[in-house]
């Protein structure tokens, strides 16, 4: 599981965004806005966390519960599938 | 024949195949001392690119929308860029009428000057240019003017930007840096590369901190320009 080719984090105005280039270009011209918790996400993502790992990092990070970082870590992986982001 | 132009207080030469192309330009052209930045010359290879991305249209007019995309890759380096938006201005302050094509910006501009008259000079109607320079980010006309052919060639400091949406009661409300963001980012040419999306980047960031922010909904009668200059005139500091 990780990041199709061609997305890019950036932070600006204090919001995160994430944007195509490249080749992501072709099947994607809009933007995502991710809050703080969804742009940690995504940087563990990128550097090719698991799930699992994800979720810890979240725990000492934000400094949750297992259970909940883990329902977190889903629901956000689920929502870039959605966007179809993920491959 | 190469010609100088100079738009946004960029000054460049090009080599333009089509009549079309030099005569929009004409506004543009420039005779004075400032040496090019740098050249423009649209290819076979540039005239198919550009058929591919924007549609079928005569070939002049394509080559006027690859000058337009090749000077706006050039310009991110001069800290500017397109702003999809009818751009006037009212007592040396400008304002940028930003919506989807269709939604009326035009319309909402052509109010303004039926109710401020001559006091409304029309920067640009379709594709304006805006550029962070030093500390203030300003407007420019360009030769991109859209259906109505409205342009001037100057240059204006930018007040406020305003998203326009239809609505039956005329209403306008301040908007969040947050929530202004996406309408910015989509009425831009959008970078192809990582690099010069790095180039783009701060400048929206720029224009969310330098301008008022509003969010305008309105129907075609001259009220909704009363309510809007009333509000946009006086300005306000931005949330957040």
């Amino acid at each position: 599981m990780k990041i199709k080719e061609g997305f890019i984090l950036r932070e600006v105005s204090g919001s995160f965004i994430v944007v195509a280039v490249g080749e992501g270009t072709k099947t994607f011209n809009g933007m995502i806005q991710l809050n703080e918790t969804g742009a940690f996400l995504w940087k563990l993502l990128e550097s090719g966390a698991t799930e699992e790992q994800m979720a810890e990092q979240m725990m000492k990070e934000y400094a949750v519960e297992k259970q909940v970082a883990l329902c977190d870590v889903k629901e956000f992986i689920g929502s870039l599938k959605e966007a179809n982001l993920i491959v | 024949m190469v010609s100088k132009y100079k738009i946004a207080d960029v000054v460049f030469s090009a080599q333009f195949k089509y009549a079309y192309t030099r005569k929009i330009c004409t506004s543009y052209l420039y005779d004075g001392e400032e040496q090019p930045e740098f050249f423009i010359e649209i290819t076979e290879q540039d005239l198919v690119e550009e058929g591919k991305k924007a549609g079928d249209f005569p070939l002049p007019y394509l080559e006027s929308l690859a000058v337009y995309r090749k000077f706006l890759g050039k310009l991110l380096d001069y800290n500017g860029t397109v702003f999809h938006s009818s751009a006037l201005a009212v007592d040396d302050n400008a304002y940028l009428f930003t919506a989807p094509s269709g939604t009326g910006k035009s319309t909402h501009a052509r109010l303004w000057r039926e109710y401020l008259g001559d006091k409304v000079i029309m920067v640009n109607d379709d594709k304006p240019v805006i550029r962070l320079v030093d500390e203030d980010f300003f407007v420019y006309g360009t030769p991109w003017n859209g259906k109505h052919g409205l342009d001037t060639n100057c240059r204006v400091k930018i007040k406020a930007v305003c998203k326009l949406e239809r609505g039956e009661q005329n209403a306008i409300q301040k908007l969040s840096k947050e929530q202004m963001l996406p309408t910015i980012l989509s009425q831009t040419l959008r970078p192809q590369n990582a690099s010069d999306f790095d180039k783009l980047l701060p400048l929206v960031s720029a224009l969310l901190d330098k301008t008022d922010l509003y969010l305008l909904k309105c129907n075609t009668d001259i009220e909704s320009a009363k309510l809007s200059y009333s509000v946009m005139s006086k300005g306000v500091k931005n949330e957040n």
